[in-house]
C-alpha cells in the first residue's frame, strides 16, 4: 500500500466522518484533562512541600505524660544544646487560637526572635524584618489565609486576642508571611515567644516544644536515641514523618481520582466496544464495503489502527495541554478546593509547574491500550466475516 | 475463463436448520461472454455471484478463474483477486455515503502500490467512462439513484478488471437509467470485459449485445 495514498484516504475518512469521532474525542479529552490536572496538582503540591519541608526544623521535641501533651520545661534546652551535632535549638510555643464566631482557628507559633531560628524560612524572614519597629508594640507576622480572614472581619491592621482572664490583647499585623509558604503557613501567626505565652496564659518557664536542627543526616537516629535517653517522657518528631503525613494526604486524594478514572475509562471502553461491535453499525458496513472492493483484513486493521492512533494522540495531547493551562496558568479553580478545601482557612496556592513524564507516559499507556483494544478487537471480528455478510 | 464445478453452498451448515442456497452448480463462462443469471428472488443468483467474486466461500466444489483456484484462496490473495480482477456493481450500490464520488472511486486503488497522481488519473478516466465526472466532488448523499449507479460503475471499472459482476443492477433505477446502464454494459462488452448480471428485470430480455441467459431456480441451474 502506497503510504501517501493510504494517509490521504485516512485523512479523508477522519475529516469527512468527524461527527462520528467527535464524541469519542470529547469524552477522551475530558477524562485525560481531569486526570492530568489531578496528577499535575498532586506532583506540584508534593514538590512545593518537599522544598518547604527542607526549611523546617529537623526535629521538634515536646513532653508527653501518660500520652497527654503537657508543657515542656525550658531547662531541657540547656541539656539539648550540650549534645554534639545539634544546632539552632529554639524554644517554641505552639497552639490553636479559636475565633469563636466562625469556628475558625489560627495556629499561633511563638518564637524567640533574637535566637538563631531552626526554621530556615523564618530565619530569612527575620533577617528582612525591621525588628526595632516590630518590637515597638506587640506585633505578629501572619500567613496569607489569616491576613485575608482578618481583613474580611475588619481587622486589617491589628487583631485583639481574647486572653483566658477575659481581657483583650491588641496585636498589630506587622507583615504577611510569603505566599510561597501557604501550603503549611496559610493559617499561621508568628509572634514573640512571650506574647504567645501571654495569649495562652502559660507559665514563664514553660514552652510547648523545642525545635532543633541536626545538619548531618547520618546522625539523626543517634540524636533521637540520645534525646530519649535524656528525657524519658519526650516525644521526638522528625520532619520525615511530617513529609510522609502530607504525602499520604495528597496521595489519598489523588488515589480517589485514580479510582474514578479507572471506573470512567472502563465504562467508556465498554461503550466504544459496543459501538464497534454493533450488528448493524455504520462501521460494519464500511468495513464490508472496503473488503468487497479489495481491501484485505490487514489493510482494514491498518486503517482502523491509524484512525484510532490519531484520535488517541490528539485527545491525549489536547487533554494534557488543557490540564497544564488549567493548573499552572489558572491555578486549578474548583480542583484546588478539593485538594486544599479541608483546611481551616481558605487557602490559595500557586502551583509550581512540574511535569512527571514517567507518570504521563503511564497515563498514556493506560488510556491508549484499552482504547485500541476496544476498537481493534471488534473491527477484527467484523473484518474476518465474509464481506457480503458485513455489508448487510 | 471461469470454470465452476459442482459448487454447493449451505448456510448455517452446523445448525439444526441448514439452508442449501446452491446445489451442485457447474458452469463454464468464456472470456468476453455476457451471462444473464435470471430467476426469482431466493433462487441463488446473488449467492453464486458472491462466490465468483470471492466475497464468500463455497461449502464444496471449486471455482477456477483464469487458472487460479479462487474458491480456496486465503484472505490476502482473495482480496488481491477482488481488487485486480473483479468489478462488482451491487444492487444497493454500497458506496461510502460520507465521501465524494471521486473519493469513492479511488477507494479500491488505495491498497495498490500506486501513487496518488496515478490513482487520481485512473479515477478521472473511470468517471468519464461512466459519465459521472461532472459530479466528482459531490458527496454520495447528494446524488440521485441513477448517479449513484454510475458512481458504482466507475468504482467497479477503476481497477480495469477483467470481470464485471452486477447484482440486480437496475432494481433501483427507472427505465431511462436502466437503458443507460445497458448502454454502458454494451460498451464494456465491446472493450472485451466478461460480464455476469444477476437480474429478474425483463429489460435484459432484449440486449443490444450477444448474451447467454442462465435460468436458476431453488439453487440449481434449470435452463441454459
Amino acid at each position: 500500500m502506497h503510504n501517501n495514498a493510504f494517509f490521504h484516504f485516512l485523512s479523508l475518512l477522519l475529516f469527512k466522518q468527524k461527527n462520528k469521532h467527535i464524541g469519542a474525542i470529547f469524552i477522551s479529552v475530558i477524562i485525560i484533562f481531569l486526570l492530568s490536572s489531578v496528577l499535575f496538582i498532586s506532583s506540584s503540591l508534593q514538590k512545593s512541600l518537599q522544598s518547604m519541608l527542607k526549611n523546617q526544623p529537623d526535629f521538634t521535641i515536646s513532653r508527653l505524660q501518660a500520652g497527654r501533651a503537657v508543657d515542656t520545661p525550658t531547662e531541657w534546652i540547656e541539656k539539648i544544646v550540650q549534645i554534639d551535632g545539634v544546632s539552632a535549638v529554639t524554644p517554641r510555643v505552639y497552639g490553636r487560637y479559636f475565633f469563636a464566631p466562625n469556628e475558625n482557628s489560627f495556629l499561633i507559633v511563638g518564637v524567640d526572635f533574637f535566637d538563631e531560628q531552626s526554621n530556615r524560612s523564618l530565619q530569612e524572614l527575620m533577617e528582612t524584618t525591621d525588628l526595632k519597629s516590630f518590637f515597638a508594640m506587640p506585633s505578629m507576622l501572619v500567613g496569607e489565609g489569616v491576613q485575608k480572614f482578618m481583613t474580611a472581619h475588619y481587622y486589617s491592621d491589628s487583631f485583639s486576642f481574647k486572653l483566658p482572664n477575659g481581657s483583650f490583647k491588641k496585636v498589630a499585623i506587622a507583615q504577611q508571611l510569603p505566599s510561597s509558604t501557604n501550603l503549611i503557613a496559610n493559617d499561621m501567626i508568628v509572634m514573640p515567644l512571650e506574647l504567645a505565652k501571654e495569649i495562652f496564659a502559660m507559665e514563664e518557664e514553660s514552652i510547648t516544644d523545642i525545635a532543633l536542627n541536626v545538619p548531618n543526616d547520618a546522625e539523626w537516629d543517634t540524636i533521637v536515641g540520645k534525646l530519649h535517653l535524656l528525657f524519658y517522657d519526650a516525644q521526638v518528631i522528625d520532619k520525615r514523618e511530617i513529609s510522609k503525613a502530607y504525602k499520604s494526604l495528597y496521595n489519598y486524594k489523588g488515589g480517589l481520582f485514580l479510582i474514578l478514572y479507572l471506573i470512567t475509562i472502563i465504562t467508556f471502553m465498554l461503550i466504544l466496544y459496543q459501538r464497534y461491535s454493533m450488528v448493524y453499525s455504520a462501521e460494519k458496513k464500511e468495513i464490508g464495503i472496503l473488503r468487497a472492493i479489495g481491501w484485505s483484513i490487514q489493510d482494514i486493521l491498518k486503517l482502523k489502527f491509524y484512525e484510532t492512533l490519531v484520535i488517541v494522540i490528539s485527545s491525549f495531547i489536547l487533554g494534557v495541554v488543557l490540564a497544564y493551562i488549567f493548573v499552572f496558568i489558572f491555578d486549578a479553580p474548583l480542583l484546588q478546593e478539593i485538594f486544599l478545601g479541608g483546611e481551616n482557612l481558605a487557602n490559595s496556592v500557586v502551583f509550581v509547574p512540574t511535569i512527571e513524564f514517567g507518570i504521563l507516559g503511564s497515563l498514556f499507556l493506560f488510556f491508549a491500550l484499552p482504547f485500541f483494544a476496544s476498537v481493534l478487537i471488534p473491527v477484527w471480528k467484523i473484518a474476518v466475516t465474509p464481506p457480503k455478510e458485513a455489508m448487510l | 475463463m471461469i470454470e465452476i464445478e459442482n459448487i454447493n453452498k449451505i448456510f448455517n451448515e452446523k445448525s439444526s436448520e441448514p439452508f442449501e442456497a446452491l446445489k451442485d452448480i457447474t458452469l463454464h463462462i468464456a472470456k468476453n461472454e455476457a451471462i444473464i443469471l435470471s430467476g426469482v428472488s431466493g433462487s441463488g443468483k446473488s449467492t453464486l455471484l458472491s462466490l465468483i467474486a470471492s466475497l464468500d466461500k463455497p461449502s464444496s466444489g471449486k471455482i477456477v478463474v483464469d487458472g487460479e483456484l479462487i474458491s480456496k484462496l486465503p484472505d490476502l490473495h482473495a482480496s488481491h483477486y477482488r481488487a485486480k480482477s473483479i468489478g462488482f456493481i451491487f444492487q444497493h450500490f454500497n458506496l461510502l455515503e460520507a465521501l465524494s464520488v471521486e473519493e469513492n472511486i479511488i477507494a479500491p486503488l488505495i491498497p495498490s502500490r500506486l501513487d496518488m497522481p496515478t490513482i487520481k488519473k485512473q479515477a478521472q478516466e473511470s468517471m468519464q467512462r461512466a459519465g459521472i465526472a461532472h459530479k466528482a466532488s459531490q458527496t454520495i448523499r447528494e446524488l440521485s439513484g441513477g448517479e449513484k449507479q454510475r458512481c458504482a460503475i466507475a468504482r467497479a471499472l477503476v481497477t480495469d478488471p477483467k470481470l464485471i459482476i452486477c447484482d440486480e443492477p437496475t432494481a433501483n433505477l427507472d427505465k431511462a437509467n436502466s437503458l443507460k446502464f445497458i448502454e454502458i454494459l454494451s460498451t464494456l462488452k465491446a472493450l472485451g470485459k466478461t460480464i455476469i448480471v444477476a437480474t429478474h428485470d425483463p429489460i435484459f430480455d432484449s440486449l443490444p449485445f450477444e448474451s447467454r441467459v442462465i435460468k436458476m431456480e431453488d439453487g440449481r441451474i434449470v435452463d441454459e
